[in-house]
């Protein structure tokens, strides 16, 4: 799919310096877009400025001068009720163990098929490619049912690790069509060459697909955990006591109990939220790679 | 061709090797399950008891007389329209905006998208906050602005609670296609602007002759994904409304999920279930062709 754009056939010139618009024009030009898209911004992020702003305050503040009002006094309580009432400790320690559990495995076993599809001349490899992709359509609710009998068979209800199946085989259509594609780009000659001096198949993955392409690997690792990070459905069926909560199922509980508390509920989601939000600020570079991988090629 | 040649005879079995942790997972736990949910909406099981009969196609037959299904289908297909056309149209304006002489793009485009990486759960809670009647901003801020009139419990009325529910995914999905279309706007060479220039081609016609169709291939993926993603809503809409007040909020996933876990019956609800996933199955299929297809290297 190439695009073809209709204007092309017209020969490239520099416009003269009449038509282009002043350097003066450019900067103002420039300084209201700034503040237009400016503006739009600090619109679009007010909803998590307020609930700072919200979740620093005492109730008594909130509910005397209303939400849209700057704080007469400041408190932390809010941020150790909501902790401790929250159960966040432990929803914490759930989510990070099935983080660590599930995401190297499910990149790991995706780079595999990843690699056999794009490199290796694999029998129905077509048929595969096309199984697997078709799983990206597929939404997790018409799985839940059977899925739910077959943990409580297996006695792997309410547990962290019943979720490792489910959550590895829906994350699995998007990692391998990522990783295959990447593998597509590596070139063949490199493969052929540690072919002629003996490398196996294994050999050749290990020492040489997976280093070169760390930066696909690195880029689905994140964006694979943010999936994990964030699943409820699955969750929400699979975890009875709070003992095994993951953090969105926990948090929903949270929800709940805290309706009354605003200030509470504030600094509760706050704290349900910051560790990602500051994690996409500093991994941001890999994820918008990830995610635009595939709109600029044709 | 861009596969390699084998070692040896047979060898075309041997990828096999790679391939089969990965297809055992997806196998066992997303293809058996949904056959076997495909099964399980041919019977009237209640998701509880031992046994069950088969009924053949009486719960789609079911579903035809049930007036939430109609509601919940309607929904889905408003619920599809809007977070797709909304989020498409401000994320291009906003790559549009970005594109150009802004200064701080790191930042705003950081801005634009964080939504995009919270649980729904908590996007849920906040708006669920933000639409509180008595202590929620946005009647305050309604007040503020001399509109107080127009403040209403936004999720607590037929009449607004699906539009309510629907600006949040706005909200948290508009990012995505701005960073597409950012990306794509990067590549158009300057030479087809500096061309369409020296045409005496408008700002506005620059736009739709030489932006748009540069486009084309982003327009398409944009649009592939937000359709296959709108089928999936399931966990705002739960975490917000849970499908009320009523059933003004239902849509097939969360009307499912009530079917099998509040009313015990998983025939009926897995039927739905189908229903939805063989709609969105049919309107993925072009999307995974596409992404089938041998590239030229």
């Amino acid at each position: 799919m190439t695009s073809v754009t209709p204007i092309t056939t017209t020969p490239a010139v520099a416009p003269s310096k009449t038509e282009r618009p002043s350097a003066k024009d450019t900067v103002r030009g420039g300084l209201v877009l700034t503040v237009v898209t400016g503006v739009v911004a600090v619109f679009w992020i007010s909803p998590l400025a307020l609930l700072v702003v919200t979740a620093i305050r005492p109730l008594s503040d909130f509910i005397g001068n209303g939400p849209l009002s700057w704080p007469s006094a400041f408190t932390w309580e809010n941020f150790s009720d909501a902790w401790d009432i929250g159960n966040f400790a432990t929803t914490y320690g759930n989510s990070a163990l099935l983080l660590i559990l599930k995401v190297p495995l499910g990149v790991l076993i995706s780079a595999m098929l990843g690699f056999a599809l794009a490199k290796l001349r694999m029998k129905f490899r077509r048929t595969v490619m096309f199984s697997v992709f078709l799983g990206l359509t597929i939404p997790i609710y018409i799985a839940i049912v059977p899925v739910f009998i077959m943990m409580r068979t297996a006695g792997a209800t309410d547990s962290v690790i019943g979720l490792i199946g489910p959550y590895l085989a829906f994350g699995i259509p998007f990692e391998v069509l990522v990783l295959q594609s990447f593998f597509r780009q590596l070139p063949n000659e490199i493969i052929e060459a540690a072919r002629v001096d003996g490398a196996g198949d294994w050999r050749i993955f290990w020492t040489i697909v997976l280093p070169l392409s760390a930066p696909a690997l690195v880029t689905v690792l994140i964006l694979d955990a943010v999936a994990t990070w964030n699943e409820f459905l699955f969750a929400l069926i699979l975890l009875n006591s709070d003992a095994n909560k993951t953090l969105p199922v926990g948090l929903l509980n949270f929800q709940g109990q805290f309706s009354n508390n605003t200030t509470g509920l504030a600094a509760g989601i706050l704290i349900a939220v910051v560790p990602i939000l500051l994690a996409y600020t500093l991994l941001q570079r890999w994820i918008v790679a990830g995610l635009t991988a595939g709109a600029t090629k044709g | 061709m861009t596969s390699l040649s084998p070692r040896r005879r047979g060898g075309r079995w041997r990828p096999w090797l790679f391939a089969l942790p990965a297809l055992t997972v997806y196998v066992v736990f997303l293809v058996y399950p949904a056959v076997s949910s495909l099964w399980f909406s041919f019977t009237d099981w209640d998701g509880l008891s031992p046994a069950y009969n088969v009924v053949g196609l009486d719960n789609y037959a079911r579903m035809l007389d049930d007036p939430v299904v109609l509601t919940a289908g309607k929904n889905n297909l408003i619920w599809s329209l809007v977070t797709i056309v909304f989020p498409v149209t401000i994320g291009l304006a906003l790559a549009l905006l970005l594109n150009g002489k802004v200064r701080a793009k790191p930042v705003l485009r950081l801005i634009f998208y964080a939504p995009g990486v919270l649980p729904l759960v908590s996007i849920a809670s906040i708006w669920g906050w933000l639409y509180n009647p008595q202590y929620g901003a946005i009647n305050s801020f309604l007040s503020l602005i001399g509109l107080g009139d127009l403040a209403q419990p936004w999720l607590g009325q037929d009449s607004t609670a699906l539009w309510a529910v629907m600006v949040p995914a706005v909200w948290l999905r508009t990012g995505f296609p701005m960073l597409l279309y950012v990306a794509a706007l990067q590549s158009i060479p300057a030479e087809l602007y500096e061309a369409a220039r020296v045409d005496g081609a408008s700002r506005w016609r620059q736009f739709w002759h030489v932006t748009m169709p540069s486009l084309r291939s982003a327009h398409y993926i944009v649009l592939a994904l937000s359709l296959i993603d709108s089928f999936k809503v399931f966990d705002m809409i739960y975490a917000m409304t849970y499908g009320g007040p009523g059933t003004a909020t239902q849509v097939m996933g969360t009307w499912m999920y009530a079917n099998v876990f509040q009313y015990y019956q998983a025939g009926y609800g897995t039927a739905i279930a189908v229903v939805i996933t063989l709609i969105a199955i049919a309107v993925g299929i072009p999307y995974v062709r596409s992404q089938t297809r041998e590239r030229a290297a």
